[in-house]
């Protein structure tokens, strides 16, 4: 297999000794990889943005479908730890897709990624600008403030600010420090249980739900279609822990601190989640009028709606603690997307300018630009055709998600495949997980993206009797499909192979 | 003469290496240590999703093209090597970088920024001003075109002083640089009318004993210079008053409160530099030994 790496245009060992000097060594301990985790999930951020749209679909059964969400986001995450362990230097979906599978399918699969990081993006800029102006109407006492957000004149240019500004930011290279991540976490999380213990110590809940045992079973979701939508949901709020997996060198010890970091991680994130979720459904119930998490108003950002009534004056920490956790996602993220259209750049699958790095700040530059322009268009596009774009966007996410991580999953089966059974150790994390993951998601995929096609579907906003979901997700999608049959005819070399080769086991 | 350059791809990298090589040309063992530097690996912004990995292959790929690139724009003669490092401030990483290889001096290329009629240079060069213990030159873009108006040589080198101890630790220097580039050196010092309590009956007095005593100064130290006293209502203007030609280099020195063998720019340096439109450098304070 290394024979084969080496045929390929891969960027040579560095003449410079960059290698050798200049990657500091294991730095992050198992708490240091627990903070980094949490902070690329963001609950503060995912549970608003994603709360509302669950209960929507499976109601009172929201904690069961949350843990029931982790599961398929843990097979895949294992594959795809195999495939960054086997292939560390050019860790993308994109070019891992592509040696499995070849150019058209790799390609999909960068696509995928990008849409689905570029989706998140303008989701996340929405939910920042929402509560900045929350919060400008708490400190100032003039509740008239958070209305501005409504109003598309004021919305869609703050919005287009706050891309702009983390593009920039991205751009400059400036990184998030330690005692920053630390802290951010830190608020975050005790700001989430703030919530959970005020809501069951709460004097008059809205709609008083006793919590039952029946929350935790998954069986108990009333159809397969909203089950589907809940998982596709619930993979979403689960995003970014992965990240914990695939630190290998930068941990002090590489054996054993990306298992204990993501262990630790995901039983921290459950637990939170399910006190938050739990408190919910306790203090609001899922009835679909006034307060309650089921009534379609609430939905788009349930904590817009519930920290001001459970929380009274402290709601002020919860719109802080989900403006910084959005607004340091949307910087954070916005590096993703850029350096994968930097790889297909490299790699002569996306017009070659998109391989330039600034000298300067040693960051992508047209493939950053490239990426913010893209977020901010789908964030205007969404918010003038759709009544309820904050709650579309993260329902066509959950879809891209699912197609671009199942994907990479069958990936690492087809790439593994003439080792899968080579022993048990394989059997488990090369074959049996990503091949049980990875289809469970293109399943959920392709249920979630048929069901979407309905009208009355997520928001209830539609096109020509569409659904707004199905014309974002699979629109998006053949979009992808379009731009690569034309960049297949005008640079047709990383078609043919010439640039990443794919892999082919030597009999 | 051995000069480490901080050196961008792009048009400052150019400059600066222009400027690196009139400076060592004519030096015995001339040689330039390119610097690329890059930032530092920082752990906890992770970048999500999709790693970080097949970044840093791609980017240190792009470095090697950089590298090659920089050592086509060194004239022949000169032995030149590139460099990277990813370092958390790029100021302390060439500070590093120069003491590793024991260089002469940092170069750095940059652009004339002005805040509200103050000279402003770059945050990188702002804070080797401030810190370097080796000698710190600049250039800009107005300042590498009389460089080559004068065929890419250093014609003449001024040392600003004024008339404190200071003046002869940078005579010194200078000197010994002017010595090294086999150019002629210029003492340059500016007068205002505050320096002394009455102007009208004092000025001239003190121009010529500032005069007198560095031409002393000099000609104890077995010095060929000349001297170039100018008066001026301010800083500004005295500056003005200097007549520049194609090739030349100012130097200035550090203040008196910079530590030893430390480098920390003074106000009226960096007033001086903001006006001037040649290459320039500053030195280090030289230690309290000498």
């Amino acid at each position: 297999m290394s024979q084969d790496l080496r045929q390929d245009s891969n960027p040579a060992a560095a003449e410079t000794g960059l290698h050798e000097k200049g990657l500091s060594k294991g730095t992050v301990g198992v708490m240091g990889l627990v903070v980094i985790g949490i902070s690329s999930i963001a609950p503060a951020y995912t549970l608003t943005a994603g709360l509302g749209a669950t209960v929507a679909e499976v109601g009172t059964s929201l904690p069961a479908i949350l843990l029931a969400g982790f599961l398929p986001m843990l097979l895949v995450a294992l594959g795809y730890r195999e495939l960054n362990n086997a292939m560390p230097d050019s860790g993308t979906s994109f070019t891992w897709a592509t040696r499995a599978f070849g150019p058209m399918i790799g390609w999909m699969g960068g696509w995928g990624l990008v849409a689905a990081t570029v989706i998140v993006l303008s989701n996340l800029a929405a939910v920042a600008v929402d509560f900045f102006y929350i919060l400008l109407a708490q400190l100032t006492g003039h509740d008239e403030i958070a209305e501005l957000t409504t109003n598309l004149w004021i919305n869609i240019p703050t919005t287009l600010i706050f891309i702009a500004v983390a593009a920039f930011i991205s751009y400059r290279g400036m990184n998030a420090t330690k005692v920053f991540q630390y802290g951010l976490v830190a608020f975050q999380v005790a700001v989430l249980l703030l919530f959970a213990v005020m809501s069951f110590t709460s004097n008059q809940p809205f709609d008083r739900t006793p919590i039952t045992l029946e929350m935790f079973n998954p069986a108990g979701v009333e159809s397969f279609s909203a089950f589907a939508a809940g998982i596709s949901l619930s993979i979403f709020v689960f995003w970014g822990w992965d990240v914990t997996l695939t630190m290998n060198e930068e941990t002090t010890d590489p054996k054993k601190v990306p298992g204990r970091g993501a262990t630790w991680t995901v039983l921290l994130i459950m637990a939170l989640y399910v006190a938050v979720s739990l408190g919910v459904l306790y203090w609001a119930g899922v009835g679909t009028t006034g307060l309650g998490a089921g009534n379609p108003e609430n939905q788009e950002s349930i904590f817009a709606v519930l920290s001001g009534p459970v929380m009274g004056p402290l709601a002020l920490l919860m719109s802080l603690a989900i403006l910084s956790s959005s607004a340091a996602s949307l910087q954070s993220t916005m590096v993703s997307p850029a350096r994968t259209l930097l790889a297909m750049g490299y790699y002569k699958a996306l017009p070659t300018s998109f391989a330039k790095i600034s000298p300067r700040f040693m960051s992508p530059s047209v493939a950053t630009f490239v990426t913010a322009a893209a977020a901010a268009v789908f964030y205007v596009v969404t918010r003038l055709v759709s009544e309820n774009a904050l709650w579309d966007t993260i329902t066509a996410l959950g879809l891209m998600i699912c197609f671009y991580y199942g994907l990479t999953a069958l990936a690492c089966v087809w790439y593994f495949r003439a080792e899968l059974f080579s022993s048990a150790r394989n059997v488990i994390f090369k074959f049996l997980a990503p091949l049980i993951g990875g289809v469970v998601l293109l399943v959920l995929f392709f249920a979630t993206a048929f069901e979407s096609m309905d009208p009355d579907y997520g928001s209830g906003s539609n096109i020509g009797g569409v659904g707004m979901v199905f014309i974002l997700g699979v629109g998006v999608l053949l979009l992808g499909v379009v731009a690569m049959i034309y960049m297949r005819i005008t640079q047709p070399s990383f078609f043919k192979g010439e640039t990443i080769k794919t892999y082919k086991p030597i009999k | 003469m051995k000069l480490l350059v901080g050196y961008t791809a792009d048009e400052r990298g150019a400059e600066a290496i222009e400027l690196a090589s009139a400076l060592v040309a004519s030096t015995p063992d001339a040689s330039l240590h390119i610097a690329i530097v890059l930032p530092a690996a920082a752990p906890f912004s992770a970048v999500y999703p999709g790693g970080d990995h097949g970044y840093s292959t791609i980017l240190s790929a792009q470095v090697d093209q950089w590298a090659k690139h920089a050592l086509t724009l060194v004239p022949e003669g000169i032995q030149a090597s590139v460099v990277a490092r990813s370092v958390s401030s790029v100021a302390e990483g060439l500070i590093s970088l120069a003491q590793q290889v024991d260089a002469d001096g940092i170069v750095l290329g940059g652009r004339k920024r002005h805040r509200a009629g103050f000279f402003m240079p770059g945050a990188i060069a702002n804070a080797l001003l401030h810190s370097s213990p080796v000698s710190v030159f600049m250039s800009s873009p107005t300042a590498i075109e009389t460089l080559r108006a004068a065929n890419g040589k250093l014609t003449r080198l001024t040392a600003f002083v004024g008339d404190r101890p200071g003046a002869k630790d940078v005579i010194e220097l200078s000197a010994q640089i002017a010595t090294a580039c086999a150019v002629p050196l210029r003492v340059a010092t500016l007068v205002l009318p505050y320096d002394v309590q009455d102007p009208d009956r004092d000025l001239d007095a003190h121009v010529q004993a500032t005069s007198d005593y560095l031409s002393q100064l000099t000609a104890s130290m077995e010095l060929d210079a000349t001297i170039d006293v100018v008066v001026g209502r301010n800083l500004d203007e005295a500056t003005g008053q200097l007549s520049w030609q194609d090739g030349d280099l100012a130097l200035l020195g550090s203040a008196r409160l910079a530590a030893a063998r430390r480098l920390f720019i003074g106000p009226k340096a960096q007033r001086i530099l903001g006006k001037l439109s040649v290459p320039m450098g500053v030195i280090p304070n030289p230690g309290s030994d000498n």
